[in-house]
C-alpha cells in the first residue's frame, strides 16, 4: 500500500503527521517505508531524529535518483541510526522502519519527463513488494512532485495507493484543502489528465485535520464564557463550511488535536513521552495510533 | 582473468504460483527466443539471454582506474513459479587493443568485457566483493547489481502477475567471483540482503558456474526468507493460533521449493556439498521447517483439547 500525504499549504504539520503515522503503523508490527518526497525542505531525517540525514542527504537522496544520478537512493534504518534513546531498539514485535531521505539543497523537481516517472515508478514497485506500507511525503501545494506521482501510480495499476490531503481547522485551510482536490490543477483534474478515473480517485482520497482545538478540550477551562462561546460559534461555522466543500466528516480519516510538544518542536510522539516524561498528550498519540490503522483499514475507505 | 556476477532473488508478485505455461510467457523477454523449462524435481524456467553494452570503470580494491568495454550477459529465471531472479554476469578479459574497438568486435563476445590497460584479477575480485564494493546505491563503475534489479523489475512488472503478493520480503543480492584454481568456495554474509561468493573452480569457466552461483543465491533467499517469516511470528510472544497464522504463508509458499543442487552439473556438487557441512544451508532449513510444524501439531493439540473440553461440558 501506498499513502501520499499532501497538504493544501506548508506548516499544516503534514510530515510530523506522516512520521507518526508511519512510526506507529511500524509498531503495530508492518513493515514500513517513509519517503521524504518533500524536495523543497526534506526535514523528515530531523523528525526521526537521524541527525546525519537531518536536512536530507548529500549522496543518494531521493532527488539524486529521481534525476538518475545514482541507481538506488541511500536507505536510513531508523531503529539503528536514529539518535533518540527511545528510538533506537526495535520494539518486541515491530516491523521494520526505512527512511528514504531527500537530497540536501535539491531543490523542486523543474520538469517531469519520461525518465523521471519511470524511475519512480521503479521505486514505489520495488518498494511495495518488500514494505506493508510506504509513507510518501509530497510537499506543499500543486507541484510537479504531486504530478509525478499521480503519473506513477497510472502506470502501476495494481499496486494500492491512497491520498491524505492534511489541512489545519481554519476557514483558509479550509477552501484550500478543497481547491487542492477538486479545483483547476488540482489532484482530481491532473490524475484525471494522466489517465485517472476521477471517481475512482476521489474515492482513495481522505481529510485530516491537523492542530485540531476542541471546544470541550482541557487546554480551554481557563478560558472566559465569552471566548468559549465564540470558539464553539466558529467551530461550528467551519462545520458548516466543511461540509460545503467537501471536506466534511464523511471525507475525514481523523483528526489530530493541538499538541504543544508538536507546536514547539517536530517530533515522534512515543509511548514515553506520553507516559514517562508526560510531555505528550495521550490523545494525541491515541490519534496517530487509530490514523494508523484506519489508512489500511477498507472500511474507512467505503466510497462516498 | 576472471568472472563476476550478481544474482537479485525475489518474491514473485503474484498471489499464488504461477504454471509452467505463464513462466513462459512471462519470461519471453525477447520475440522468437525461446523459454527453456526443466520440470524435474522442480519446475525452472530460464528465459532468453540479454546483452547490455558497458564502457566504464571496473570496481577495483586498490582504486586504481580500470575501464572495461563489452556487453554484460542477463537473464531472468522463475523457480517453481514462486521465486523470481535476475541475474548479470561478465567474463572480465584483457583486450589485445589498447583502445576501444568497434561495437561489432564487443557483440560478437557476448559477455565479455574487455579491460584497457594494466589489471590485476585479485584486485578486480577483491574490489567487487569486498567491502568497498559498489553497493545498490554506487554509480561511478560497474553495477551489475544495477542490471540484475532491472531484469528482476521486468519480470515483476509483467501484466501477467496480480502483484498481490501473499507476504512482503525484501530482495536478496548474491554477487560472486569465479575464477580459475584449486577449489575453493567462500560465501559471505553482509548485511540483511547482501551476500557474496568466491568461487575457485578447476578447469575453464562455463555457464554452468552460473547455474550454481543462481541455485545458491534461490536457496539463500529461501533460507533468508523463511527465517524473516518465523521471526515475525514471534513464536512464543504471542498466542499459539496467532503464531501459526503468521507462519501460514511459509506453509502455503515456501516450504516445498527447497531442492539444493537441483540444477547444477555434477563436476560441481562439491562446491554445493561444501556449503551443506559449514554453514550448512539444509541444516538450518531442516531445523526451521520442523519448528514450523512442531507449532502447527502443538496448535492442532491444543484446538482438539479445547473441542474435546467443550464436549465434555
Amino acid at each position: 500500500m501506498l499513502i501520499f500525504a499532501i497538504s493544501d499549504k506548508g506548516g499544516t504539520g503534514r510530515s510530523v503527521t506522516g512520521t507518526n503515522i508511519a512510526y506507529r503503523h511500524a509498531l503495530q508490527g508492518n513493515d514500513v517505508c517513509y519517503l521524504d518526497f518533500d524536495f523543497g525542505s526534506p526535514t523528515a531525517g530531523a523528525i526521526f531524529s537521524v541527525s546525519a540525514v537531518a536536512r536530507g542527504t548529500r549522496e543518494n537522496g531521493l532527488h539524486h535518483y529521481l534525476r538518475g544520478e545514482c541507481p538506488l537512493p541511500r536507505r536510513v534504518d531508523v531503529w539503528t541510526e536514529s539518535d533518540r534513546e527511545g528510538l533506537r531498539a526495535r520494539p518486541p514485535g515491530a516491523g521494520r522502519l526505512v527512511l528514504l531521505p531527500g537530497s540536501e539543497g535539491g531543490g523542486e523537481l523543474s520538469a517531469l519527463t519520461d525518465e523521471v516517472v519511470g524511475r519512480c515508478v521503479q521505486l514505489l514497485g520495488r518498494l511495495d513488494e518488500e514494505f506493508d506500507l510506504c509513507v510518501v511525503d509530497v510537499s506543499a501545494g500543486r507541484s510537479f512532485t504531486a504530478e509525478l506521482v499521480l503519473a506513477a501510480t497510472v502506470r502501476m495499476p495494481a499496486i494500492p495507493f491512497r491520498w491524505l490531503v492534511f489541512h489545519r481547522w481554519t476557514r483558509q485551510h479550509i477552501i484550500a484543502a478543497d481547491g487542492l482536490v477538486t479545483g483547476a490543477d488540482g489532484l482530481l483534474d491532473v490524475g484525471t489528465r494522466f489517465g485517472h478515473d476521477p471517481e475512482d480517485l476521489r474515492d482513495r482520497i481522505r481529510f485530516v485535520r491537523t492542530a485540531v482545538l476542541e471546544p470541550d478540550a482541557a487546554e480551554l477551562v481557563g478560558l472566559r464564557d465569552e471566548q468559549r462561546a465564540w470558539l464553539s460559534a466558529c467551530d461550528s461555522e467551519l462545520r458548516e463550511l466543511a461540509g460545503r466543500h467537501g471536506v466534511g466528516r464523511t471525507a475525514m480519516l481523523g483528526k489530530i488535536p493541538l499538541d504543544p510538544v508538536l507546536q514547539w518542536r517536530e517530533q515522534l510522539i512515543t509511548d514515553e513521552d506520553v507516559l514517562a516524561s508526560k510531555i505528550a498528550n495521550a490523545e494525541t498519540a491515541a490519534a496517530f495510533e487509530d490514523l494508523a490503522k484506519k489508512i489500511v483499514d477498507d472500511s474507512a475507505w467505503e466510497g462516498l | 582473468m576472471l568472472v563476476m556476477g550478481e544474482v537479485h532473488t525475489g518474491l514473485l508478485q503474484n498471489s499464488g504460483e504461477i504454471s509452467e505455461s505463464t513462466c513462459r510467457q512471462v519470461l519471453a523477454l525477447m520475440a522468437g527466443e525461446t523459454v527453456r523449462v526443466s520440470r524435474r524435481p522442480i519446475v525452472h524456467a530460464l528465459s532468453p539471454e540479454r546483452l547490455t553494452g558497458v564502457d566504464c570503470a571496473l570496481p577495483t580494491a586498490s582504486r586504481s582506474r580500470v575501464r572495461g568495454v563489452g556487453t554484460v550477459m542477463s537473464r531472468c529465471a522463475v523457480t517453481g513459479g514462486r521465486v523470481a531472479q535476475g541475474s548479470s554476469y561478465v567474463r572480465v578479459v584483457r583486450s589485445e587493443a589498447d583502445r576501444r574497438l568497434p561495437w561489432s568486435h564487443y557483440l560478437a563476445r557476448p559477455g565479455v568485457v574487455e579491460v584497457l590497460g594494466k589489471a590485476k584479477a585479485a584486485d578486480l575480485a577483491e574490489g567487487f566483493t569486498g567491502d568497498s564494493a559498489p553497493g545498490g546505491t554506487g554509480g561511478a563503475c560497474l553495477n551489475l547489481g544495477a542490471v540484475s534489479g532491472r531484469f528482476l523489475d521486468l519480470v515483476q512488472a509483467s501484466p501477467l502477475l496480480d502483484r498481490r503478493a501473499p507476504f512482503k520480503i525484501p530482495r536478496t543480492s548474491l554477487r560472486w567471483v569465479a575464477e580459475t584454481g584449486e577449489p575453493s568456495i567462500r560465501f559471505t554474509l553482509h548485511t540483511e540482503q547482501e551476500r557474496t561468493l568466491r568461487l575457485t573452480h578447476p578447469g575453464p569457466f562455463t555457464p554452468a558456474v552460473v547455474d550454481l552461483c543462481e541455485d545458491l543465491a534461490t536457496h539463500d533467499w529461501l533460507l533468508t526468507s523463511l527465517l524473516v517469516i518465523v521471526e515475525r511470528a514471534r513464536i512464543g510472544g504471542t498466542q499459539g493460533a496467532q503464531a501459526v497464522a503468521r507462519l501460514a504463508p511459509a506453509i502455503d509458499h515456501l516450504m516445498h521449493l527447497w531442492m539444493p543442487a537441483a540444477r547444477v552439473e555434477e563436476w560441481l556438487t562439491p562446491f554445493w556439498e561444501s556449503l551443506e557441512r559449514r554453514p550448512g544451508f539444509s541444516r538450518q532449513w531442516r531445523s526451521l521447517v520442523d519448528r514450523v510444524r512442531d507449532q502447527v501439531a502443538m496448535n492442532t493439540l491444543a484446538l482438539l483439547n479445547a473441542t474435546a473440553e467443550a464436549g465434555r461440558r
